[in-house]
């Protein structure tokens, strides 16, 4: 497999993520398994990629190939035209939110900048612009464990955002939270990340999130996960008020044809 | 009730003394407080004991004990954290570690009187030696069992591999570490009678030593108490730093 950067063709833009022929595999105690695939996807910049399917169907295994955790058994992932590399060109939300203890809130923030090589000086400042856009005032000298889950899975996003990579992804970062916080950061996310226009691909197993969130989904069979169900969102991504949206007509339809295509494909 | 059962104590004691009937087996805890006074002071022109009060044989053990265990937790800390991340020098190493600490620390005080004569090197190294392995072993085993789910968060954030050591590996290794330090201290401690077996005064391994020489038992008591005693309060002072120092122990 070449690391070599893609060129795209005349006017052509460069997908934020390209999967050609990917299939994976797991050593298990009784021989490999088959994951996942083989699968083919483009996401085009600016997209917001939902990935829904039951447990088990290889979608959190997909996006750690996009991560570049891991290397497809076969087929080539692409971010940006090359090769995925952890810590370069993605910002990444795991289910829980993985914050360091020994750091506050502001902490964490700070040393994703760091890492990211934003200057002393700087980082001071934005800081507090990061944690403002994901709706937390205040937290910033508190420890982690001074604060809700709903607000640690914010500081993680931000996190994910100080960076200020192309692509963000996000794995389930909702699953543990409550119904209530749940919805609030949904709709967040679905605020920030239509203020920032950054490339999202967001895994789920609900329904109601994939619709709600994605710009498309696409809804995976069980294991080995292949597509299934490819769709676009055409509702509003902007001007419209979560209740709004989700009393649309339109939302309920789109909700019980992505809700059909997880059954028929988990069956 | 803590103040209870060390009167309990005493009685005991002292009952043990009077069934024994003789101060040079069992000395009377009034016999000891009497030494602890004239160690503590100069009588008929002669100060404590061998020239120097308890405080100062305790200070100069003390001293020694931090130097050597300091020496011994930085070594122990190098060596755990390059024992924990490179398998090849863990599989030749590793068995070294447990040997050497498999060893009393008298065994090979003998070699390192040879080696550095009797003034104050061979006591810091037989320290050294001895505080070595506990932090070696603790540092070694967090390090290898670091949370993969916080390493991983840090490679996506764009850490290097030096970055994740030093900002997620050893952080998350600390309240371990500092577990093998307390027992490193712990060791220091009770190897320092040993290091002070040979030309120990002033010091209080010295000091029991000397006074086992002329059956001065409550001398000898007296030593152990204060050995005792200053290592509790240590212990202490450990502790309180490690809450100082890992307030997200047991929180996350």
């Amino acid at each position: 497999m070449s690391s070599r950067p893609e060129t795209a063709g005349a006017g052509e833009e460069v997908a934020a993520v390209r999967l050609h022929e990917v299939e994976h595999v797991y050593g298990g105690p009784g021989g490999p398994v088959a994951a996942l695939g083989p699968i083919s996807l483009t996401v085009p910049p600016g997209a917001f990629l939902v990935l829904v399917g039951a447990s088990g169907c290889g979608k959190s295994t997909l996006l750690r190939l996009v991560a570049g955790f891991e290397r497809p058994a076969s087929g080539t992932v692409r971010t940006g035209g090359a090769a995925p590399v952890p810590g370069r060109g993605a910002g990444i939300v795991f289910q829980q939110p993985r914050l360091f203890p020994w750091k506050t809130v502001g902490g964490n923030v700070e040393l994703a900048l760091r890492y990211a090589g934003v200057p002393r000086a700087e980082r001071a400042r934005r800081v507090p612009e990061l944690l403002e856009r994901v709706g937390l005032h205040d937290v910033a000298d508190r420890r982690i464990w001074e604060i809700s889950g709903g607000q640690q899975q914010r500081v993680a996003i931000a996190r994910a955002l100080a960076g200020d990579d192309p692509l963000l992804l996000l794995d389930e970062p909702f699953a543990a939270l409550d119904a209530l916080t749940r919805e609030r950061l949904q709709e967040d996310l679905r605020r920030v990340s239509a203020q920032t226009g950054r490339t999202s691909v967001f895994v789920t197993h609900s329904v109601e999130e994939a619709v709600f969130l994605g710009s498309r989904v696409v809804v995976l069979t069980r294991r080995p996960g292949r597509i299934a169900l490819d769709l676009d969102v055409t509702l509003p991504r902007t001007g419209v008020e979560p209740d709004e949206l989700r009393a649309l007509p339109e939302y309920a339809a789109l909700r019980a044809e992505v809700g059909h295509a997880v059954r028929a494909a988990a069956a | 009730m803590r103040v209870l059962s060390l009167l309990a104590l005493l009685a005991l004691w002292q009952l043990a003394a009077v069934a024994a009937g003789n101060p040079s087996f069992v000395p009377a805890p009034r016999a000891v407080w009497d030494q602890l006074v004239l160690l503590s002071t100069t009588h008929d022109g002669v100060r404590g004991y061998s020239g120097h009060l308890l405080v100062e044989h305790l200070a100069i053990s003390l001293r020694r004990i931090l130097i050597g265990s300091a020496l011994g937790v930085v070594a122990g800390l190098v060596l755990g954290v390059v024992l924990g991340t490179v398998p090849w020098i863990r599989l030749v190493a590793e068995p070294v570690v447990t040997f050497v600490r498999a060893l009393p620390p008298l065994a090979y005080f003998s070699l390192l009187i040879i080696w550095f004569g009797i003034d104050e090197t061979p006591k810091l190294w037989l320290l050294a030696i001895a505080a070595l392995p506990p932090v070696a072993v603790a540092t070694a085993a967090a390090v290898h069992g670091a949370p993969t789910g916080l390493v991983e968060a840090a490679r996506a954030l764009g850490a290097s591999r030096r970055d994740v050591i030093k900002d997620v590996v050893l952080p998350a290794a600390l309240p371990e570490i500092f577990t093998g330090v307390r027992l490193a201290v712990g060791v220091a401690y009770s190897s320092v009678v040993a290091a002070e077996t040979v030309n120990g005064v002033p010091g209080i391994g010295g000091m029991v030593r000397d006074a086992q020489r002329y059956l001065q038992t409550d001398v000898v008591v007296l030593g152990l108490l204060a050995i005792g005693l200053s290592g509790l309060l240590i212990d202490g002072l450990l502790r309180a730093a490690e809450n100082r120092l890992i307030p997200w122990r047991g929180r996350a």
